[in-house]
Parts: structure tokens; C-alpha cells; sequence
């Protein structure tokens, strides 16, 4: 028939690109290569299928005959146990293992619950930034006042925690005079160098687009910008709280280095955070 | 007339060091061009100038109010990028200067260069390497430094204020490297104590390797991301398959 024919030639088709397929993987694999074999392979087994339904199988009811009975005492058994049912538990008792595989359960997700893990505690309160830490970049280089120009920017570490993915810190030289102090954080920002944490309090992606003529840190997730003069205030998006900033100090022999860790947990909200 | 002779060589010759050990002073900081353009080239920039420039820049390069920055100490790179790539002079006003028709050839752009950079001091035309550079150093300091603007894959990205990193796919190595060292427009100035020469190099030759990335995974589509991704896998793949469906069901 035809449509044998055709189901056939389909699955031999099929059955070659598989064995292709296992071929170009043993050889080194290609990609593109790799993804148009399995698609043949697949759709032909897949086409051959509906081809098969659609041309090879009959339309309309069959009516099968079933035979009967082999035994005339099995019908009489059959009989009976229609007739006269056996007895069942009755419904108190049934109840009462209702309670019992409940209350198994229960004891059971006890464990689960237990391997949420260990409470935080502080640990989101503080970040790695310690009284005099020094400023590292990613590569572990040491800042200078002289690294960056005005209107550069680097992301920075603390010295000995360069992965540590709560102390990411945005480094900033702005000018002269350009920075607006808030009260208390005079000192915070020699030399025009000035430093916000780089996790963004919104939902904590990383702020790291500066837009060194207008001064501010983009998100670019949500797009929250923050106001480098201004303490890293949110002007637009969905941020509510400003960017924590770094108090940073000159030490003697020229680098930067922390005054101490961020005053307030870096990053997101959570439900006991003030 | 011996001894004249030689005296009148001594002189000279003391007073050309002296010059040259004065005037190598003044350059340590501010990176300035190592030998000053002929005079021509300094005078003919000027004339043209004067004729294109002066409506924003000022007769004296300093600038007007409202229309446009002084010229003064932005160096022969901040020239050479800017009329290299097109976006000065501006052909209207712009929320931000753009890739467009050069229109200076290129012995006027020279001379230009040579005209504002003698104006004062400033970063000079960097002379970077591609090829000396690291392309893993680069895929590194790129993925650091210039991605979270430009996009991983250098196709440009948006900022606030109705401004956007530009995709870097038509950027000579040369350009590249001057705007890196100058920060235009709203992008951040990367200084030689910033970025050293071969970490720039080996940035330079990662770009120019985005030009043409190995996309192992098949189509770039644009190097967009998830966005074009998802559009094709929905409207061709689930297309295709709302087809197949459809076949399925229908009678022979």
C-alpha cells in the first residue's frame, strides 16, 4: 500500500538522522548540525505517527465478540457476589483512619520545614566593609587617590573580600565642590572620591550605569536612578530608599580605605530590617 | 672662525636641551602631545574653524552659554573622536551628539585636531595596539566596566534622560580607545591610572572581537537578548506548531 510506503520511507529517514545525530555528537558536535538532526529525527517519528492514524486505522465501531463463560459454577459465583456483597468497614472506623494518615503527614513535613535553614541573625545587617579596610578593585588592585579622574568610575571591594556579593561598592571621583553633603557626612568623601553600594534597594540588581554628565546611578532593572550629589537619593523608579554610602578616608601612604561599614543594611528590604 | 663655529654649535645645542628638558616637564600629567603640530596645520585648522564652529565653540574656544562646552584643554583625542565618528559638527539640536556623515576629510580633521589641541593641554590620540592585547583580560574588563551600558555583546543600551550608550559595532579600535580615555557625553572618563595601556588594548581587541562573536547557539538576532529570542520562539515555533495541530485533526 502507499501509505505503508510512505510511513515507512519516513521512519527510515528518522532512524538515519538519529544515527547521524549520534555521529556528529561522537565527532565533536555542532550545534546547528546537532538541533537539525534531532528535528528530523523526531518530527519523522512524530509524522509517521499521524500518517499512520489518519491512513491505516479504520473508521467507525467494531463490534468484537466476547465469548462466554468457561464454567457454569463460575457464573453461579459470579452471581452471588452480586447479590450478597461481602461486609466493609464501617464509617466510625474509617473516620479514624482518616485522623491517623492526617496526622502522619503532618509529622511528616516536619523535616522539610527543619532544612529551610539557619536563621540570618545580624547577617544581613552588615557586609564585609570593615574600620580601615582598603579599597580593592575586582582584579585585587589597590585604589589611589590618583586612579581615578574626575567624572571615573570603578567597582570596588573590601581588600581581603573581593567576592563577597553584599560589599559590591560603586567608586565615584566627582569634582570639586560638586558634592552636596548630607548632615553628618562631611568627611565622607575625600577628595571627590565618593562610594554608594552597588546593590540597588529596590530588588537588589546591580547599579552599575553612571552618568557621569547628570550624576546619577542607573539601575537597569527597573530604571531607579539615584543622585550621586545628593547621597544617592531615588529621582524616578521604583526605589524608595537612597543607595547606603561608604565613608571613605585617605590613609598615609596614599590609598583609599573605609571608615567604617555602611550605617544601614545595603540592599533590598526585609520584614525586620529598622 | 674654528673655535666661533663650535662655540655657536655648543650654545645651540645647550639650549635645545634646555628646551626639550622644560617642555617634557609640563607633559608628565596631563598626557600631552609629544611633539606640537606644524604651524600650518595649526593655522589652516583655525580657519576652519572660525568658519564652522565658532556659532557654539566661541571665537576662542571657550564656549557659549546654552549652545555649547569651551574646546579648551579636551585634547587632540576628544577632536579626533568627534569629528571622526561623524557626531560634530551637529547638523540640528540634539538631546545627544550621534554617529553620523563625516564631514571633514581627513587632513581637515587633522588640522582641526592640531588647532584645538594647541588651545591648552589635554589627553592626546592614544596609540593602542589591538593586537597586543589580552582578549580574555578584555572579555573581563569589559564585562566589568562597559557592559552594564553598552550591553554584553556591545549592541548599545538606554540610560535616563532620553540618552543611550551606542551600539559599538561601527567603531574603529582607534575610537574605541579615545573614548574610552575621554568620556564623552555621559559616558565615564578611563584615565591611563584607571585602565593601563594594555588593559585598554586588550578592551580594544575584545570589541573588535563583538563585531563578529561566535554565536554558537545559532541566529544573533541582533545580540538583543531574550526579547527577539522569545518573538521568534512564539510566533514561528508555536506557529508551526499551532499548523501541525490543525493537520492533525482535519479528515483525509
Amino acid at each position: 500500500m502507499l501509505g505503508e510506503r510512505r510511513i515507512g520511507a519516513l521512519l527510515i529517514v528518522s532512524t538515519l538522522a538519529a544515527l547521524g545525530l549520534a555521529g556528529v555528537y561522537i565527532a565533536g558536535g555542532q550545534p546547528q548540525a546537532e538541533g537539525a538532526l534531532l528535528g528530523v529525527a523526531l518530527g519523522g517519528i512524530g509524522i509517521a505517527l499521524i500518517l499512520w492514524a489518519r491512513s491505516l486505522t479504520s473508521e467507525g465501531t467494531v463490534v468484537g465478540d466476547r465469548g462466554s463463560l468457561a464454567h457454569d459454577e463460575d457464573a453461579a459465583a459470579v452471581e452471588e457476589r452480586i447479590e450478597h456483597p461481602p461486609a466493609e468497614p464501617g464509617r466510625r472506623g474509617v473516620l479514624k483512619l482518616f485522623w491517623a494518615a492526617g496526622g502522619a503527614l503532618a509529622l511528616s513535613a516536619v523535616f522539610p520545614v527543619r532544612s529551610l535553614g539557619p536563621a540570618p541573625g545580624k547577617s544581613l545587617l552588615r557586609t564585609a566593609w570593615r574600620r580601615g579596610s582598603r579599597l580593592v578593585d575586582v582584579n585585587g588592585r589597590l585604589i589611589r587617590v590618583e586612579t581615578l579622574q574626575v567624572g571615573g568610575t570603578l567597582t570596588v571591594f573590601p581588600e581581603n573580600a573581593v567576592n563577597a556579593g553584599d560589599s559590591a561598592t560603586v567608586l565615584i571621583r566627582l569634582g570639586a565642590d560638586q558634592n552636596k553633603p548630607r548632615p553628618g557626612r562631611q568627611d565622607w568623601a575625600p577628595q571627590g572620591y565618593i562610594a554608594y553600594s552597588k546593590i540597588c534597594p529596590h530588588v537588589g540588581c546591580p547599579v552599575g550605569l553612571y552618568q557621569a554628565d547628570t550624576h546619577e546611578l542607573l539601575c537597569p532593572c527597573h530604571q531607579s536612578t539615584f543622585d550621586v550629589l545628593d547621597g544617592a537619593r531615588p529621582r524616578f523608579g521604583p526605589a524608595t530608599r537612597s543607595l547606603p554610602q561608604l565613608p571613605l578616608a585617605v590613609d598615609n601612604q596614599g590609598y583609599l580605605i573605609a571608615q567604617d561599614d555602611f550605617d544601614e543594611p545595603v540592599g533590598p528590604g526585609f520584614w525586620n530590617r529598622d | 672662525m674654528r673655535a666661533r663655529a663650535a662655540a655657536v654649535a655648543a650654545a645651540l645645542a645647550v639650549g635645545s636641551l634646555a628646551v626639550g628638558v622644560l617642555s617634557s616637564g609640563g607633559g608628565a600629567a596631563a598626557a600631552t602631545a609629544s611633539q606640537p603640530a606644524p604651524s600650518s596645520d595649526v593655522e589652516a585648522g583655525r580657519q576652519l574653524y572660525l568658519v564652522a564652529c565658532t556659532t557654539c565653540h566661541g571665537g576662542d574656544g571657550a564656549g557659549v552659554t546654552d549652545r555649547g562646552p569651551s574646546l579648551i584643554g579636551v585634547g587632540a583625542a576628544s577632536v579626533d573622536f568627534y569629528l571622526s565618528t561623524g557626531r560634530m559638527p551637529l547638523d540640528r539640536p540634539r538631546t545627544q551628539a550621534e554617529r553620523k556623515r563625516v564631514d571633514y576629510s581627513a587632513t581637515q580633521i587633522r588640522q582641526l585636531v592640531a588647532y584645538v589641541a594647541s588651545l591648552a593641554p589635554g589627553p592626546a590620540i592614544p596609540k593602542i595596539d589591538p593586537a597586543t592585547g589580552d582578549l580574555a583580560e578584555g572579555l573581563r574588563l569589559y564585562a566589568n566596566n562597559c557592559a552594564p551600558c553598552h550591553s554584553s555583546a556591545a549592541a548599545g543600551g538606554a540610560l535616563g534622560h532620553a540618552v543611550y550608550a551606542p551600539p559599538l559595532n561601527r567603531a574603529t579600535p582607534l575610537q574605541v580607545a579615545e573614548a574610552v580615555r575621554i568620556g564623552p557625553g555621559a559616558m565615564p572618563v578611563f584615565g591611563p591610572d584607571t585602565l593601563d595601556d594594555h588593559q585598554l588594548a586588550s578592551i580594544v581587541r575584545y570589541v573588535g572581537y563583538l563585531h563578529h562573536p561566535d554565536d554558537r547557539g545559532g541566529l544573533g538576532l541582533g545580540h538583543l537578548g531574550p526579547i527577539p529570542e522569545g518573538f521568534v520562539a512564539w510566533v514561528v515555533g508555536l506557529g508551526a506548531m499551532l499548523v501541525a495541530v490543525r493537520w492533525i485533526g482535519t479528515k483525509e
